[in-house]
C-alpha cells in the first residue's frame, strides 16, 4: 500500500486541521468552492501517485527549471508525494541503459494510465538527426511513449508551439508536439510560456490528479483556468493604460512611476497568460512589474512578430528604411503619393478646363 | 588522426577493449552521449563525447533587431539562464559603444552572482550528489547519530534527531510505495558509493532542503528581471527602474524589494556556509583518495574573468575574478586572453557534424561558418537513425571543437579558481588553501573530478558573499544620488554606425562564454556564441587532441562497466549543458545543405 | 431618358433628373463619414499613443486612453451596424444600391464604360459619358477599396476586440478565425492598421473626385448624396 498525501502530511507532523486548511487554500487558488476543498482533501488521502514520463527534445530545460521553482506546492512534494516521476532526463538518478530500461518498464506497467509530459520538441528535418538522444531521432521516442499514454502535457512554448528553434527559418525543422503526435488521437494539454509559470505547471498537475479529469481547454488546447485572459486584462498597470500614461523610454519618469509599458512594445495586450495574476516565483513579480514589457512568450511563434520593443510589427524588409518603418510609414508614404497625384490631377483638370473654355471663347468670338 | 593506440596530451588512447555506451547521460542539461572502451581491468582507455542535439539559434538571429537578440540567445539555456542574455547585451553594447550606468552594472553583477549561487547549489545537490550519495543507504541511518554528526559539522538549525527521523520516514514510505520515480533503477548499493548511512541521510535531507531553498535565492532575478527562468535584460542597462521615495515608487525597485534582496543575500550565505560547504567537506572526506577525472585540468585552463568593478572594460584591472590562460600546468605564467584576436580562439569541425571549406583549419568566431553536415564514419555501428556506436575517427558530435592557440582548454569554476589562484587573488587563495588544509590535500588534488566539485562549492560561497557585496554597493550608489539604470542615448537605431561588431565575454557558472555580433544596417549580420560546454564537451580536432570530458574519463577504473557510475561522476563534475554547446550559427546565412551518410 | 443596361450609361436623348440614392443609402453614407473621422484619429492614437496628458495624476480617475478606446469601439460598432444595414439595403433597395457591392464585371458595356471613364480622367478623352449611378471606375474603386477595405477592417477590428475573451468564447468564437487565418494577432493588428490608411487613401481620392465631378462633370454629385436626386446639367452651349 503506497502512501497517500494525507498520511504524508500527518507523518510530517501536520495536523488534520492544517491539512484541511491547505486543501481549502488550494481550492481557493483554483477558484473552487468549499465542496472543491473537500474533494481535494478526499483525493489526497486516497490516491496512488500518478506515473509521469517527462521527455526532453530540442529545448533549453527552462521548463524543468521552472517546475522546480514552484512554491505551492513545492517541487519536492510533487515529486515525492503527488506524482511518480518515473522518467525525466534532467533529474533522474539512473542514466543510459538503466534509464531506458526503466522507461520501458513504466510504459509496460502503466499502459494507458501514465501522463506524458514533453519539454521541447522534435526535429523532423533530415530524418530528425538534429536531436538524437540514444542514437535515434527523438520523434521516434516521443511517438513510442505517447502511444500508450493517458494524456499529453506539452510543457512550454517549445512543445506547445515550436518556440525559438522553430523561429524563421527553423533550421532544424522543429515542430510542436501536437504535430509530431498526429494520428495518435491523444488529448494534448498545452501549457505555453517560455517557460510556463512554475505554479501554473504544478497546479495543472494537482488538478489532474485530484479531479481525475483534464482541465477545461480553450480552442487552442490551453487550460482555460490560466490562459483565457490576456495579461493586459489583469495587469496592475492597466489604469495607466486607460489613463493614457505611458513610459516613453526605459528609465524615464514614466517608467519610474510604473506607467504602462505599451509604448515600449509590451505584448501584454495580445498575450494570454496568468503572469499578471499568479505572477512569478511565489507571486513576487512579473516582467511588467519589473519594468520590462511582456515579450509574449506564451503566444504562438512570438519570435516572429516583430521587435519586442515596437508596438506594431515592422513590416518592411531591412534596407527599406530600417527597423522603425511600420505600417504608419507605409500609410503616410501612400497618402503623400496619393495627395501629390490628386494635386497634379486637379492642376491638369484646371488647365484642361481653361483650355476648352478659351477655345469655346474663340469659337464664340468667331461667331 | 592516428590509428589506435595513439598518444595525445600525455594520454594513451586505445579502443581495443569492450565498448560501453551511456546515452542518455542524465542529470545534465540537454542531450549527451558518452562512449568508452574499457580494458580487461575495466579501466577506461578511450573516451568519446557526443553532443546529440542542434537547434541553429544563430541562423535564426540573422536579420533581427540587435536589441531583441538577448531574448533569443537567452533561450540557448534555461539552466544557466541569463548568462547568454548578459553576454549578448554586452556584445551589442560593445558594438554600439554604449556604457551602462553604474547601477545597471551592479545589478547585473548581483544577478550573475545570484545565478552562480543558485546554479551551483542545484548542481551539487540535484545533478551531482547522487553520484556520491546512496539514497537507499540513508534508510538504514540512525537519526540520532545523524543529528550528532550534523551538529558536529555545522550550526545549521535543522539538525534534531526528530527532523532526520521525519525525513527518513518520508523516504521509507516513498521507497515502500514501490513507486521510486526519479530514484528508480539507479545504482544504489554500487561499490563506488562510500558514505556511511548517516552522511547519506544528511545529504538526502539537504537534497530536499536545497530544492526548496533554491526557489528563494532566484527571487533576486524576479525583482530585477521579472521572472526566472529567463529574466528580462536590456541593451544599455537593466529594465528595472529605481524609485525609492518619489511618486509611484511602488512601480519600481523600491525599499520593499531592496529589503527582500538583502534578506535573500543573508539567507543564501547562511545556507551555503552552513549546509553546502559542510556537506561538501564531509562527502569529500570519504572520497579524497578517489583522485580520478583530472583530464586536462592539470594542463590547460582558461577564464575570461568576470564581475566588472566599474561599467565598461572587461580587463583584469577592472574585474573581481581575473581572466587568463594556463598552459601545460604552468601556474607561474598566466597568459592573457583576447577574444577578438583571430589567432587565439578558433573552432574546428573535423569531428563535428558541420562543414568548412577547409576542415584542416580553425575559424575565429567573427569569421565563423556553420553548415550542418550529418555524416557518419565508416566504422559506425548501426544506421543513421539508429546509432549503436559512433565512429570517432570521423564526425561524431554536434559540438564543435574550440581551441585556444590550437590547444584544448578546460573551463569552469575550477579553471576560474586556478587562474585566480595563479594570478594571486587573495580572497580565492585563502578559500582554496583553507579547504585543502582541512582535507589535508596538496594543490594538485584540485585537478580531479572532486577538485572541480570542490571549486564549484567554494565559488558558490564566494558568490553568496559577493551578492551581499553587490547589494551594499547598490545601496551606496543609490545613497549617493544615482538612480539611473539604463542608458538610452543609443537606443534608437538611427544613432548606430552603419556597420559594427562586438564581443561579449561572460564567465557563466559553467565557464568561459563569449558572444560575437556583427551589425549591419541596424540588423544582425552575423552571430556566434562560443560557450563553456563547447570547450569542455569538445570532440577531437584534426590533430586528434581530445577535449576535457574525454580526457577526464581516461584511466578511470570502473567497478562495473554496466553500471556507469564513475562516468556519471566525472562528467557531472563539469556540469554539462548541451543545449548551450550545440546551437551554432551560419554566419553567412546560407541555405543549409542536405545531410548524407557516407 | 434612356439608360444602358448594367453600366448605367446615359444614352443620348432627352434628359431628366432621376432619384438615385434612396434614403437608407444616404443615411449610411453620412453615418459612415461621421464615424470614420473619429475612428481614424482614435485608431491612430491607439497605435501611437500621445505622451501622458496628466502626469502624476491618480490613474484611477483619469481615462484619457480609455476614452480614446471607447470612442473607437463605439464608432466602430456604429460603423459596422451601418455597413450591415447598407448590405441589407443592397438586397432590398433599388438597383443603384447594389452598384458598389456587385460591379457588373460580366457586362461588356460596363468594361467599355470603365475604359471610357479612365481615358477621360487621363485627359485622353475630352468628354466623359454621363452616368446615373456610380461610373464604372468609381464602382470598382468603391468595391475594391471601400467595400473590401471595410470588410477587412471590421473583421480584423472585431478579432482584436475579441481578444478580451478566451479562445472559443464570446466574440472570439466569431472572429478568432481571423487570428488563425493570419497566423498571429500581431499580423491582425498590422492589417487593421494598414486598412485605416487604405480607407484614408480611398477617402482622399473620393473627396477629390466628387468635388471635381461636381464642378467639371455633367451631373450633380454632392447634392445627390443629400437629396438623392441626380441632376443632369444642361449643356453650356
Amino acid at each position: 500500500m503506497s502512501e497517500t498525501y494525507y498520511e504524508l502530511f500527518r507523518r510530517q507532523g501536520i495536523s488534520r486541521r492544517s491539512f484541511l486548511q491547505f486543501c481549502s487554500l488550494t481550492a481557493a487558488s483554483l477558484g473552487l468552492s468549499e465542496v472543491g476543498a473537500q474533494e481535494i482533501a478526499q483525493a489526497l488521502q486516497t490516491k496512488e501517485r500518478v506515473p509521469v514520463i517527462w521527455l526532453h527534445g530540442l529545448e533549453c530545460t527552462c521548463c524543468t527549471e521552472a517546475f522546480i521553482r514552484s512554491s505551492h506546492p513545492l517541487a519536492k512534494d510533487v515529486v515525492l508525494s503527488m506524482i511518480s516521476l518515473d522518467y525525466d532526463d534532467t533529474i533522474m538518478a539512473a542514466a543510459g541503459h538503466q534509464a531506458e530500461e526503466h522507461l520501458e518498464r513504466t510504459i509496460e506497467k502503466y499502459k494507458g494510465r501514465y501522463i506524458l509530459a514533453v519539454e521541447g520538441n522534435a526535429s523532423v528535418a533530415d530524418d530528425g538527426v538534429y536531436c538524437i538522444p540514444n542514437g535515434k531521432p527523438f520523434i521516434e521516442k516521443l511517438r513510442h511513449v505517447a502511444k500508450d499514454c493517458h494524456a499529453v502535457i506539452s510543457w512550454g512554448s517549445c512543445a506547445a508551439w515550436g518556440c525559438v528553434q522553430a523561429a524563421k527559418p527553423n533550421p532544424s525543422g522543429a515542430e510542436p508536439v501536437h504535430k509530431s503526435l498526429r494520428g495518435l488521437g491523444k488529448t494534448i494539454i498545452k501549457v505555453p510560456g517560455c517557460p510556463p509559470i512554475p505554479e501554473v505547471m504544478t497546479a495543472i498537475i494537482t488538478f489532474m490528479i485530484t479531479y481525475e479529469r483534464l482541465p477545461q481547454l480553450d480552442l487552442q488546447g490551453r487550460p482555460k483556468m490560466f490562459y483565457s485572459q490576456r495579461i493586459h486584462d489583469k495587469c496592475y498597470r492597466r489604469p495607466h493604460f486607460d489613463a493614457g500614461q505611458f513610459a516613453e523610454k526605459f528609465d524615464d519618469d514614466g517608467a519610474r512611476m510604473g506607467y504602462c509599458l505599451y509604448k515600449l512594445g509590451c505584448k501584454g495586450p495580445t498575450t494570454y497568460n496568468a503572469c499578471s495574476t499568479v505572477r512569478w516565483n511565489d507571486g513576487l513579480s512579473f516582467p511588467i512589474q519589473s519594468g520590462h514589457g511582456c515579450i509574449g512568450c506564451s503566444e504562438d511563434n512570438f519570435w516572429d512578430k516583430g521587435s519586442f520593443y515596437e508596438h506594431l510589427p515592422t513590416i518592411l524588409p531591412p534596407g527599406w528604411g530600417g527597423i522603425e518603418s511600420t505600417a504608419d510609414k507605409v500609410g503616410l508614404t501612400a497618402a503623400a503619393v496619393t495627395g501629390a497625384a490628386i494635386a497634379a490631377h486637379a492642376a491638369a483638370s484646371v488647365v484642361k478646363q481653361a483650355r476648352s473654355k478659351s477655345s469655346n471663347d474663340k469659337l464664340a468670338t468667331k461667331e | 588522426m592516428a590509428n589506435y593506440p595513439y598518444q595525445t596530451q600525455g594520454f594513451t588512447l586505445n579502443n581495443s577493449g569492450r565498448r560501453v555506451v551511456v546515452d542518455p547521460i542524465t542529470r545534465i542539461e540537454g542531450h549527451l552521449r558518452i562512449e568508452v572502451n574499457v580494458d580487461e581491468n575495466n579501466v577506461i582507455r578511450n573516451a568519446v563525447s557526443t553532443g546529440t542535439m542542434w537547434r541553429g539559434l544563430e541562423v535564426i538571429l540573422k536579420g533581427r533587431d540587435p536589441r531583441d537578440a538577448w531574448a533569443f540567445v537567452e533561450r540557448i539555456c534555461g539552466v544557466c539562464t541569463g548568462v547568454h542574455a548578459l553576454s549578448c547585451v554586452r556584445a551589442v553594447e560593445d558594438a554600439l559603444g554604449i556604457v551602462i550606468p553604474r547601477n545597471a552594472n551592479i545589478i547585473r553583477n548581483l544577478m550573475l552572482s545570484t545565478l552562480y549561487a543558485q546554479d551551483h547549489l542545484v548542481h551539487f545537490y540535484h545533478l551531482h550528489a547522487l553520484d556520491w550519495v546512496d539514497v537507499v543507504s540513508a534508510l538504514s541511518a540512525d537519526p540520532r547519530r545523524t543529528s550528532q554528526l550534523q551538529q558536529s559539522i555545522s550550526s545549521w538549525r535543522n539538525s534534531s534527531p526528530g527532523y532526520f527521523r521525519d525525513v527518513q520516514n518520508r523516504l521509507k514510505k516513498f521507497v515502500e510505495s514501490g513507486q521510486l520515480g526519479i530514484f528508480a533503477n539507479a545504482y544504489w548499493g554500487h561499490p563506488a558509493y562510500r558514505l556511511p548511512p548517516e552522511v547519506n541521510l544528511i545529504a538526502v535531507t539537504h537534497y530536499l532542503e536545497a530544492l526548496d531553498f533554491q526557489t528563494k535565492i532566484i527571487k533576486i532575478h524576479t525583482i530585477f528581471g521579472g521572472k526566472n527562468p529567463h529574466p528580462n535584460w536590456l541593451v544599455g542597462g537593466v529594465p528595472s527602474p529605481i524609485n525609492l521615495d518619489g511618486a509611484g515608487a511602488v512601480g519600481a525597485v523600491n525599499e520593499f524589494y531592496l529589503n527582500l534582496v538583502r534578506d535573500i543575500c543573508e539567507e543564501t550565505i547562511e545556507f551555503i556556509e552552513q549546509v553546502y560547504i559542510p556537506d561538501l567537506i564531509a562527502i569529500a572526506g570519504f572520497y579524497k583518495d578517489w583522485g580520478f577525472g583530472g583530464g586536462i585540468s592539470s594542463q590547460n585552463l582558461m577564464s575570461y574573468g568576470e564581475y566588472p568593478i566599474d561599467p565598461g572594460a572587461h580587463t583584469n584591472d577592472n574585474l573581481l575574478v581575473p581572466s587568463g590562460v594556463i598552459v601545460n600546468g604552468n601556474l607561474n605564467e598566466v597568459q592573457d586572453v583576447d577574444l577578438k584576436d583571430p589567432e587565439q580562439i578558433q573552432e574546428w569541425v573535423s569531428h563535428s557534424w558541420y562543414k568548412y571549406a577547409d576542415e584542416t583549419k580553425g575559424l575565429h568566431p567573427f569569421d565563423g561558418v556553420t553548415e550542418p553536415n550529418f555524416v557518419l564514419g565508416g566504422n559506425t555501428k548501426g544506421t543513421r537513425t539508429d546509432i549503436q556506436e559512433v565512429d570517432e575517427s570521423a564526425k561524431y558530435s554536434w559540438v564543435k571543437a574550440p581551441r585556444w592557440r590550437g590547444l584544448p582548454m578546460e573551463v569552469g569554476p575550477l579553471a576560474r579558481y586556478v587562474v585566480a589562484y595563479a594570478r594571486g587573488n587573495e580572497e580565492i587563495k585563502d578559500q582554496v588553501d583553507g579547504l585543502l588544509g582541512r582535507l589535508g590535500l596538496p594543490i594538485t588534488a584540485l585537478f580531479s573530478t572532486l577538485g572541480r566539485t570542490a571549486a564549484r562549492g567554494l565559488e558558490a560561497q564566494w558568490s553568496a558573499r559577493k551578492m551581499k557585496h553587490f547589494y551594499n554597493e547598490l545601496i551606496a550608489n543609490i545613497k549617493a544620488g544615482d538612480m539611473a539604470t539604463a542608458n538610452t542615448e543609443k537606443w534608437e537605431p538611427s544613432t548606430w554606425a552603419k556597420e559594427c561588431k562586438g564581443a561579449g565575454p561572460c564567465e557563466a557558472p559553467r565557464g568561459a562564454l563569449a558572444h560575437y555580433i556583427k551589425i549591419k544596417d541596424t540588423r544582425i549580420d552575423g552571430y556566434q556564441a562560443v560557450v563553456p560546454t563547447t570547450w569542455n564537451a569538445s570532440p577531437r580536432d584534426p590533430q586528434g587532441q581530445i577535449g576535457a570530458y574525454e580526457a577526464a574519463l581516461l584511466n578511470t577504473p570502473m567497478a562495473d562497466p554496466s553500471q556507469p557510475l564513475e562516468i556519471l561522476r566525472t562528467i557531472h563534475s563539469f556540469d554539462p549543458c548541451l543545449a548551450c554547446a550545440t546551437h551554432v550559427l551560419n554566419d553567412k546565412g546560407e541555405e543549409l545543405v542536405k545531410v548524407k551518410v557516407c | 431618358m434612356e439608360i444602358e443596361k448594367y453600366s448605367g450609361r446615359v444614352l443620348p436623348g432627352p434628359i431628366e433628373n432621376i432619384y438615385v440614392y434612396q434614403a437608407p443609402v444616404r443615411l449610411w453614407h453620412w453615418i459612415t463619414v461621421i464615424m470614420m473621422l473619429p475612428l481614424a484619429v482614435t485608431g491612430y492614437l491607439i497605435g501611437a499613443p500621445p505622451p501622458a496628458i496628466y502626469v502624476g495624476g491618480e490613474a484611477t480617475f483619469i481615462y484619457v486612453f480609455a476614452w480614446i478606446r471607447i470612442i473607437h469601439f463605439s464608432c466602430a460598432m456604429i460603423f459596422t451596424i451601418a455597413f450591415l444595414m447598407r448590405l441589407y439595403w443592397a438586397i432590398v433597395g433599388n438597383h443603384h444600391s447594389r452598384d458598389i457591392f456587385l460591379p457588373p464585371v460580366w457586362s461588356l458595356n460596363w468594361w467599355k464604360g470603365l475604359w471610357d471613364q479612365a481615358m477621360y480622367y487621363l485627359f485622353l478623352k475630352k468628354e466623359a459619358p454621363s452616368w446615373v449611378g456610380h461610373n464604372p471606375l468609381a464602382q470598382i474603386a468603391m468595391f475594391a477599396m471601400f467595400v473590401l477595405g471595410s470588410v477587412v477592417i471590421i473583421v480584423t477590428g472585431f478579432a482584436l476586440y475579441a481578444q478580451q475573451w478566451a479562445w472559443g468564447d464570446g466574440w472570439m468564437a466569431l472572429f478568432g478565425w481571423a487570428h488563425v487565418a493570419l497566423d498571429e494577432p500581431q499580423a491582425v493588428r498590422t492589417l487593421h492598421h494598414l486598412m485605416m490608411w487604405y480607407l484614408l487613401l480611398f477617402s482622399m481620392v473620393h473627396i477629390y473626385m466628387v468635388f471635381r465631378e461636381d464642378i467639371m462633370g455633367k451631373e450633380s454629385v454632392i447634392g445627390t448624396m443629400v437629396d438623392g436626386i441626380r441632376m443632369f446639367k444642361a449643356k453650356e452651349h
